[in-house]
């Protein structure tokens, strides 16, 4: 029952697993840089619906103060700001790196480039 | 005042990094890379006799009253490794002063300088901080700056060697992010010490997410500082980096890793609860195949950069059998393990990378006679294999030694022949090169005496690593002793 | 303050060997320099040895484990004499012998570092300073080894360094595992284990049985003794200083450190060590003799030889008693005189024939008389025959396996003495009895620099065998602390 009710968690969980295999399992790099992205997508879902609690508001105060409670919590939300621009950050990194190794080794292949010797 | 000092150490790093490009002058570049380098040396240097003198603190950015301020924490260990990372860096940026112009283009040197201080900032972030959240952000920077400055050569080897490093690194990431989500679902906070004082009282209900926690923090942070199966990645960017990145990498960036790990067994959660998980037997397993495995595997590489970075998967194992070891004993060796081969890796980097660029070949069978080319490098290079080796007084041996004390303590002799088996190894992949460089009559036939030998300001750096190094073995026992203050 | 001195022994050959790899003079310079040392070396030796007795020194002292610590007793005293006396031997015969040899600055320069180690062993006080040393004299005696640099030599010298390697962690483990049940690494006579009981009883055992083989891999214990006769590769003054002094005697100097002054006798026969030891160092015994009859190459006869009578010093340290610690003590010095004689002997023969083999030296008595009768006079008293000095200290081994019962050590003795016999008395025939007559012979005995302390030495060995007793009343001195 667990599993359905926190869908949340699961679909992140899912998710998770979808962007690690990726990572890991595929040999073309921009299916690699996809999945670490999908992966890190799903940390964010994952950490971002441990601050949501049903029925509250975004902490935005628009009409008047509701209190404490009437709010969901904002840390989870803020800290996942910073995990989106790292996460951007090292796609652009690895973006660029894999135009780099176009340039220099024909293909994107990883197994290929790896099997690949030379300076 | 004191209290402000490692946020300083952060920023001037920083601020110089960011200065530079606005600059754009190589040699400014340098000189400002020095000069801050120097001054987070003496600030370090401050922090320590601080906390020597006065006791650990906090420093609270931001909100200093609530659980969401982010906390820095300065005990004795990060006293002493913010000194440690200090002086090495310094040293190594010193060497990278005359010999970056024969590694790196020419037009790439600011950037060069650029991300060895951020780097440096992220690692000394890493160090310092008690904040979850906080050490992952400064975990990417830091890996997203020994990524550039691996690539920053700009040769096919160097890229491969990148993309491997940071597909790997990525994966780890996500794993420690994901912990730390697991862990703050869990408890709700992202300070350390807060967690610490919740999951002490209910971990007992969580048996399984704790040790799913465990687990992917020590695959995450294992795959960052080459834990053994996981260090596929480090033989090729350490032996294709730059000299002074290799230094750098192999002697301070794989050591903060297993710092944090450290920190996150011992800090965030404690003694009792680790050693009530399978997590510290795997650990030390892991920790043992390393340095059997990755000595074996130095024995087996043609390649003198390829065989010292081995060297270091290998004595990474040494830390993560000091962790391992679950006792306050264990770990502390393993912090002083950390001091050690930092100092001695990076000399040990230098010195193959001051031969190879005389030489003119990365092959070990071409550095035959050197010692007749370049006597002083290559004793300086004798020196620091004989810590490896475990000659008594220099680190190594103390390492080894602490570390079987703290094996028969908990009653796991077998452990011990581990440890001299492994340093038996280091003897058979270390010695050709001694051998071969010193002695032979057709190796060194045609050799002149001094021929290659370099200037001695350029040997300054590894001097003084090198004297660093006797002195850590030498004062062994204070440095222990402090750091075991912290458990 | 006075106790400064006891690191001259130590320092002295230190510098000289690091100023001679610096300043790199040329080789009479560099002889005048060895000649030197060696001389003042003795001399300050003998100073502390005699007149300055019971100093200690402190080298370095950062805690109670690195503490570099310099203190001589009797047994260090007498170590310490034996190695400068018999390096001033060698030097002088190896400046005859190495004359026509390369890189001989090297050469020197590392011989007279070695004799500073080796003291160092000598003078040692804890067992974390001859750990030290004993590491720094696998590495110093190296290049020594692989002195002539060909491809062979090296191999050779990887054998050794590998071996001594794997022997110096045996005993760092003995140590560790020692240090965690006492915390105390200081020599006392009597041992310094405090609390001895059924359960610790096996950590002792352990450690005890580490330390035997770590250190007898420089001791040539069988099975571990293999590296020994490929070291022959080295130059004969080498060899015969790793045999009759700097290497194989620090491994049994180190072993009767271990064995008195660490654990105590009493602590050994306890835990029952010294029987499985006994095993070892009998096997040492007669495998070695047995090896060397089948040795063609006279160096290799020696070395094996070297192997079986080492076997009897150690036998000295597994049976507990104090005639047998006499016995196996006297062993060592005598057998460091003799085998030396018989390596400059043997040495001579090849510096001055070219000839290695058994069957090539037909004769060579007739053409060398001097040097083959102090190769006879020694290989007699290496045998034993009364009365020589090899009858004594086998005589004291002998009495001591009696007193506790163990008539097997006599048998062992006669039945190596014969095998010992055995090896060496067809090298005299062969020498003396075949090969041309006489008549049809030139004489050309070697140098002087290389005859006399040949002769010499074999005076010392013939003396010592007519008056043991002045040794002995020494040797008596150092036993009674013990027992």
């Amino acid at each position: 029952m667990g599993i359905v009710t926190n869908y949340f968690e699961t679909c992140s969980i899912i998710l998770f697993g979808v962007g690690f295999a990726t990572l890991m399992f595929h040999r073309n790099l921009i299916k690699k840089i996809i999945g670490m992205n999908i992966m890190d997508t799903a940390v964010f879902l994952f950490f971002i619906a441990k601050g949501y609690i049903s029925g509250k508001e975004a902490p935005i105060i628009t009409n008047s103060y509701k209190g404490i409670e009437g709010y969901v919590n904002p840390v989870p939300t803020a800290l996942m700001l910073t995990g989106i621009v790292v996460a951007v950050s090292t796609t652009a990194f690895a973006l660029a790196l894999t135009i780099k190794l176009h340039e220099k080794y024909g293909t994107i292949d990883l197994d290929e480039i790896i099997r690949m010797k030379g300076d | 005042m004191y209290k402000y000092f490692p946020l300083i150490n952060v920023f001037v790093l920083m601020i110089t990094a960011f200065t530079i490009p606005i600059v754009r002058k190589k040699k400014i570049a340098r000189e400002l890379s020095i000069f801050s380098n120097a001054v987070i040396l003496i600030l370090s240097i401050f922090i320590l006799v601080n906390v020597i003198s006065i006791g650990d603190f906090h420093y609270k950015a931001g909100y200093p009253n609530t659980f969401f301020g982010i906390d820095w924490y300065i005990g004795s260990i990060e006293s002493v490794l913010s000194v440690l990372f200090a002086f090495v860096s310094l040293l190594i940026v010193i060497y990278s002063y005359k010999s970056i112009e024969h590694e790196v283009p020419n037009e790439k040197i600011d950037f060069y300088y650029i991300l060895l201080n951020l780097l440096l900032a992220s690692l000394l972030g890493i160090i310092y901080t008690n904040d979850l959240f906080n050490s992952y952000v400064f975990i990417e920077v830091s890996t997203l700056a020994s990524c550039g400055i691996i690539v920053i050569k700009d040769k096919k080897a160097n890229i491969k060697a990148t993309i491997k490093y940071l597909i790997m690194s990525t994966v780890g990431s996500g794993l420690i992010l994901m912990a730390i989500a697991y862990i703050y679902s869990l408890t709700g906070h992202l300070n350390m010490s807060l967690i610490h004082e919740v999951i002490i009282k209910n971990y007992t209900q969580y048996p399984n997410s704790v040790l799913i926690i465990l687990v992917l923090f020590t695959v995450g942070l294992g795959v960052k500082s080459a834990m053994f199966p996981l260090h596929g990645w480090l033989p090729d960017a350490h032996s294709s980096a730059p000299t002074p990145s290799s230094a750098l990498l192999s002697g301070l960036v794989i050591k903060v890793y297993a710092f944090t790990l450290i920190k996150i067994l011992y800090r965030v959660f404690s003694f009792s609860i680790v050693n009530e998980t399978i997590i510290l037997n795997v650990i030390i397993l892991l920790g043992s195949c390393g340095m059997i495995f990755g000595s074996i595997m130095a024995i087996t590489q043609k390649e003198l950069k390829r065989m010292v970075a081995y060297s270091s998967i290998a004595q990474m194992g040494y830390v993560f059998f000091g962790i391992g070891l679950g006792t306050p004993a264990g770990v502390a060796t393993a912090v002083f393990h950390i001091v050690g081969h930092a100092v001695t890796k990076s000399a040990l980097f230098l010195c193959s990378g001051l031969m190879i660029e005389k030489v003119g070949s990365k092959k070990i069978s071409d550095l035959k006679g050197i010692g007749k080319e370049m006597p002083l490098a290559l004793v300086l290079f004798t020196l620091g294999a004989f810590s490896m080796i475990g000659i008594p007084i220099l680190p190594g041996f103390i390492s080894k030694w602490y570390l079987s004390l703290a094996c028969i303590e908990i009653n796991r002799l077998s452990l011990v022949i581990i440890i001299l088996t492994s340093s038996i190894l280091n003897v058979i992949y270390y010695f050709p090169i001694i051998i071969n460089g010193f002695f032979g009559h057709e190796n060194l036939e045609g050799k002149v005496y001094k021929s290659k030998s370099v200037s001695i300001d350029r040997m300054l750096p590894i001097i003084f690593l090198m004297t660093a190094m006797v002195l850590v073995g030498g004062f062994s026992k204070n440095i222990l002793n402090f750091i075991s203050t912290a458990f | 303050m006075f106790d400064f001195i006891l690191i001259l022994p130590i320092l002295i050959p230190f510098i000289t060997g690091l100023l001679i790899l610096l300043i790199k003079p040329n080789v009479k310079k560099t002889e005048k320099y060895i000649m030197f040392t060696v001389i003042v070396n003795f001399i300050i030796t003998a100073y502390t040895s005699f007149i300055y007795k019971g100093l200690s020194f402190h080298i370095l002292k950062f805690n109670n484990l690195l503490d570099i610590y310099l203190a001589p007793d009797t047994l260090g005293s007498i170590f310490a004499m034996l190695v400068s006396v018999l390096w001033i031997f060698t030097t002088f015969y190896s400046f005859d012998y190495m004359s026509h040899e390369h890189n001989l600055n090297r050469f020197y320069a590392f011989f007279i570092m070695t004799l500073g180690i080796t003291l160092g062993i000598a003078f040692s006080g804890n067992l974390i300073t001859l750990y030290i040393f004993y590491e720094m004299l696998t590495l110093c005696t190296f290049p020594l080894v692989i002195h002539s640099d060909t491809e062979e030599a090296l191999k050779c010298g990887r054998k050794y360094l590998l071996y001594s390697f794997i022997g110096a962690a045996f005993v760092l483990f003995g140590i560790i595992i020692f240090f965690s049940q006492t915390g105390n690494l200081d020599f006392t006579a009597g041992g310094i284990v405090k609390l001895f009981n059924n359960s610790n009883k096996n950590y002792f055992l352990m450690s005890y049985i580490f330390f035997f083989i770590g250190f007898g891999v420089k001791a040539a214990l069988v099975p571990f003794h293999s590296w020994l006769p490929s070291a022959m590769v080295a130059p004969t003054p080498v060899s015969s200083l790793l045999h009759a002094v700097a290497v194989v005697k620090s491994g049994v100097f180190s072993l009767t450190r271990m064995t008195y002054y660490i654990f105590g006798w009493k602590i050994i026969e306890q835990t029952g060590g010294n029987d499985y030891m006994l095993v070892f160092v009998l096997l040492t015994i007669l495998m070695g003799s047995f090896l060397a009859l089948h040795q063609q190459n006279l160096k290799k006869r020696l070395a094996y030889s070297t192997i079986s009578q080492l076997g009897y010093i150690m036998l000295g340290l597994v049976v507990f008693s104090e005639n047998a610690f006499i016995g196996g003590m006297l062993h060592m010095l005598f057998h460091a005189m003799i085998k030396i004689t018989l390596f400059f002997c043997v040495g001579a023969i090849m510096h001055y024939y070219h000839k290695t083999e058994i069957s090539e030296i037909e004769g060579i008595g007739k053409s060398m008389p001097k040097t083959m009768i102090c190769f006879t006079i020694a290989s007699i008293s290496l045998i034993g025959i009364p009365p020589a000095n090899g009858f004594v200290s086998k005589w004291y081994l002998a009495i001591g396996g009696l007193e506790l019962g163990a008539y097997f050590v006599p048998i062992i003795l006669l039945l190596s003495a014969l095998l010992t016999a055995g090896y060496l008395i067809p090298v005299i025939t062969t020498a003396f009895f075949k090969g041309p007559p006489s008549s049809e012979v030139d004489i050309k005995e070697p140098g002087n620099l290389m005859l006399m302390p040949i002769i010499v030495l074999t005076c010392i060995s013939v003396i010592t065998g007519f008056f043991p007793n002045l040794l002995i009343s020494v040797l008596q001195k150092a036993s009674s602390v013990l027992f």
